[in-house]
């Protein structure tokens, strides 16, 4: 086992009876990273964790786990933790046997298990709640219980299913600290499914972009963000404007258009490029645009253009003059800013 | 408005006088000194309600009816349970079949289960009576049992079943550790729903009922054919008073209603 | 979700199996007897023999009958106590729902044999009716289709009630205030605004009602005596007294055929409004 592969899945597919949802998934891992599965509703993301949990069987491929092979280990033996979207915590027990209900399992008993217990909600600030039960907490303290309850059992892996998606923007920032800071104390390896991009960015060392049962792209927050390779990404992490290249040129309903400046090395063979609306200059350039929309968001101001070449989307700082509807305007789409793509789909 | 503001209180005072009068008639008839059954009763006795513990075939058919309430119950239960959590839990392949075929004693009427149950099972393989009673009761209790059972895994999020089991749980015991304590209230309510249900059921049992052996409403019916004492009224009321005892402590500890 | 279908139908299996041996497949025969020529082969003569018997025919036409008349008398009742009942305060709806459901618990045959006493030859009605002069000798109430409506209405008004209760609340608070201002008198209040959004609840209401009439026992056989026979009473005659199992499987077909029937016209309704509900 090399350090680069603590956790692997090998053509992995899967399938609900004849649907297949994940095919022939490759993934390696790394001890102790932080990895989010990114991707929207039916991408196979939230597939691929239950498979990993051991709580849907493997069609066919390997799931390999700290040098083993556990595809075939069932759920309750792997070592592998998840924290519920729900929380899924146990409505009949306390706080206190919630956490304590997996490590009871285990055997143990009396002092050890006490310790334990109590150690575990200490670290996440619930040691005055131990006697409440599950519907007396708040969604945020409930989810805690539910970390704490898997943590405990110190697993190898920690696979948490859209862990910020049901607290309120004050939460999420809470919790976003919180896991970090376990995941940092503790050195385990964490899986998180998310379909919300900012949530991913924020908090994953690396992005696993999923599309119809396929990865789509793997890299650092920095490079989905900043170099998404394929159209699929560029327009899941924001950007709206999106074109196909053909021999250079941009392929549009008016024909194949010159951009201005030059494509970054290796760019004249993508397959297309994609412009944020902020990388979009109002007011010069070679493009003819009529102002059909505008939005105030505080410190920018976002326009929707006609073209000659479709609708686009930019963003400038508030304080530049204002444009009204109906009005002509020229634009450039910088080829130097673009995002290249190697695939448009 | 006054027009209105008396329209609810006569309405509800005739409606509940209408439902719950009878009742208080039987009741009041029950501590009457008089031979026959009357109302007003005649002077104030206890010696009808004293009378029926006294009647052999009503100890007799009570015990029956208590058995089959118990036992009926508990068997639809134990079928029950397991056909509710394959129905809410899993992707059952021709579900709608099964919860058509365990729900259906519930729409064809007693008398023709009883009937049929007599015809096609007790007389060819030669059923005893209180089996074959037994097995009616089962099968009339069943429909309630799956209800009121699926109901309440239903309201239960199935998600913690895979907690328990990531935790270390076998799916069997995470069906006893997270499953059942969480159901307990519902499975309460099936049986109490079930037994009162049995208890008085009288059509099912008619043609089941042999010799010696019946259940204690047909027993009833039989007695007041032939004695028109007020015994019958003091065993209604007592057989009143128990069920609403029953359901008002199942109330008040389970919440019953929610379940039924 | 759980995926494997062995485990469930493991699971399901041994209900289904009883259900279908001890209920299903016997009564399925039973049906059948109806239709099996003596020499073998299918015949309907039984059931034109059946219809083509006057005595018959009044008992069938006397079910449906008092099915229908215990079905609208309690929908109006059934509505003037709901209404009265959801505009209570909240303690005291509850306290008399409890009240309304609470011969639900009591035997059927306890509540019927009360009637006796109530309609009989010196029962407190003909006390009354004599003492008031209204009638000389007592009136034969007992023992009639009077006293087997007045029985079934009791024994099932209450279901009828509840459906309407959990009707009425699941309206739109706004409803009535809405057509009142808008002009509606209160009957138009009811007949345009109330009833069809209650529609389901009458319809849920009526269906138990209707087919609990039509298969009631214990009340027709107490309150109506061996003369005024329903279905249930005559089928129980035919077997008991006539050991005719033929003319029973007629009856007993003709019970599930109205009882289903029944049961369907409330699924068609029900999943009616919700075709209506769903382009919002």
């Amino acid at each position: 086992m090399s350090d680069a592969s603590y956790l692997s899945l090998e053509k992995l597919t899967l399938a609900y009876g004849d649907s297949v949802a994940v095919a022939n998934l490759d993934l390696n891992i790394r001890k102790g990273e932080l990895i989010a599965l990114l991707g929207p509703s039916g991408c196979g993301k939230t597939t691929t964790m239950r498979a990993i949990a051991g709580l849907l069987p493997v069609k066919s491929g390997h799931v390999r786990l700290d040098g083993a092979d556990i595809t075939r280990v069932p759920a309750n033996k792997r070592a592998v933790g998840l924290m519920f979207q729900s929380y899924a915590l146990f409505p009949h027990l306390s706080v206190y046997e919630n956490v304590g209900f997996g490590l009871k399992l285990k055997g143990m008993r009396g002092t050890e298990l006490d310790t334990k217990v109590k150690s575990g909600l200490k670290s996440v600030g619930l040691s005055d709640f131990a006697n409440r039960k599950p519907a007396e907490l708040s969604g945020g303290q409930q989810q805690r219980v539910a970390l704490a309850r898997s943590m405990v059992m110190e697993p190898k892996v920690l696979l948490l299913d859209e862990p910020l998606s049901n607290l309120d923007a004050r939460l999420r920032l809470e919790m976003r600290t919180e896991l970090q800071r376990v995941q940092k104390e503790t050195g385990v390896t964490m899986i998180f499914v998310t379909h919300d991009q900012a949530e991913a960015l924020a908090l994953a060392d690396r992005i696993v972009v999923m599309k119809s049962g396929k990865i789509e792209q793997i890299g650092s927050p920095e490079d989905i963000y900043n170099r998404p390779t394929s159209s699929f990404v560029a327009d899941f992490v924001g950007f709206e404007n999106i074109f196909p290249l053909e021999n250079g040129k941009m392929k549009t309903s008016a024909g194949l258009i010159d951009l201005s400046g030059h494509l970054s090395s290796g760019a004249p063979s993508a397959a297309g490029l994609a412009w944020r609306p902020r990388m979009v200059t109002l007011g010069t350039g070679p493009f003819q645009g009529t102002v059909r929309g505008t939005s105030f968001a505080g410190d920018s101001r976002e326009y929707l253009l006609d073209s000659a070449f479709g609708p686009i989307k930019a963003e400038v700082e508030a304080s530049r003059p204002t444009h009204a509807l109906g009005d002509a305007l020229v634009f450039d789409l910088p080829a130097e800013k673009a995002a290249p793509l190697s695939r448009f789909v | 408005m006054t027009a209105r503001s008396l329209f609810i209180p006569i309405t509800l005072l005739l409606v509940i006088a209408f439902l719950i009068g009878p009742f208080l008639i039987i009741v009041a008839a029950s501590f009457s000194a008089g031979e026959t059954l009357a109302f007003p009763p005649q002077g104030f006795s206890l010696r009808w309600i004293a009378k029926v513990f006294t009647v052999e075939s009503f100890r007799a058919s009570f015990g029956m009816s208590l058995f089959l309430a118990i036992g009926g119950t508990a068997a639809a239960l134990v079928l029950g349970i397991p056909a509710s959590y394959a129905l809410s839990r899993y992707k059952l392949p021709g579900a709608e079949i099964v919860r058509t075929v365990v729900s259906a004693p519930i729409i064809v009427p007693g008398i023709i289960v009883g009937l049929a149950l007599l015809r096609y099972i007790v007389v060819p393989f030669q059923v005893g009576i209180t089996l074959a009673l037994f097995l009616a009761h089962t099968a009339l209790v069943l429909p309630y049992a799956v209800r009121v059972v699926s109901a309440s895994l239903d309201n239960l999020r199935s998600d913690i079943e895979e907690a328990a089991v990531l935790l270390g749980s076998s799916r069997l015991g995470a069906f006893f550790r997270v499953v059942m304590p969480n159901i307990r209230g519902g499975i309460m309510s099936a049986f109490i729903l079930g037994f009162v249900t049995s208890f008085n059921q009288v059509p099912v049992s008619l043609f089941l009922s042999g010799p010696g052996v019946r259940t204690l409403p047909v027993d009833m019916i039989a007695y007041m054919e032939i004695v028109f004492d007020p015994s019958v009224a003091a065993l209604s009321s007592l057989l009143a008073f128990l069920s609403i005892g029953i359901v008002f402590i199942a109330e008040r500890f389970l919440g019953f209603s929610r379940y039924v | 979700m759980f995926q494997n279908r062995a485990e469930a139908l493991a699971l399901a299996l041994p209900a289904a199996i009883f259900a279908a041996t001890v209920f299903l497949v016997p009564v399925v025969i039973l049906l059948s007897d109806g239709f099996r020529a003596p020499a073998g082969g299918w015949t309907i003569s039984a059931y034109t023999d059946f219809f083509s018997n006057p005595l018959n025919q009044a008992v069938f036409l006397r079910t449906l009958r008092l099915g229908a008349l215990v079905t609208i008398a309690s929908a109006v009742i059934g509505y003037a106590a709901a209404f009265a009942i959801v505009s209570l305060e909240p303690g005291a709806k509850g306290k008399v729902t409890g009240l309304v459901v609470l011969p639900l618990m009591i035997s059927p045959v306890a509540r019927t044999y009360a009637w006796i006493v109530i309609l009989g030859r010196t029962g407190i009605v003909n006390q009354a009716f004599q003492a008031l002069g209204i009638t000389e000798a007592p009136l034969r109430i007992l023992f009639s289709e009077t006293a087997i409506f007045i029985g079934l209405l009791q024994l099932f008004l209450p279901l009828m009630i509840i459906s309407l209760i959990s009707a009425l609340e699941n309206m739109p608070k706004d409803a009535i205030p809405a057509a009142r201002v808008l002009g509606a008198n209160w009957f138009q209040v009811f007949w345009k605004v109330v009833l069809p959004l209650t529609k389901e609840g009458l319809v849920i209401g009526g269906t138990l009602v209707f087919t609990g009439s039509l298969t009631a026992y214990i009340t027709p056989a107490i309150l109506g005596g061996s003369k005024v026979l329903m279905l249930e009473t005559l089928l129980y005659q035919q077997v008991a007294v006539s050991n005719n199992f033929v003319a029973a499987s007629v009856i007993a077909f003709i019970l599930i055929v109205m009882s289903f029937a029944a049961n369907i016209l409330l699924k068609r309704v029900a999943t009616a409004r919700n075709k209506q509900r769903s382009p919002q």
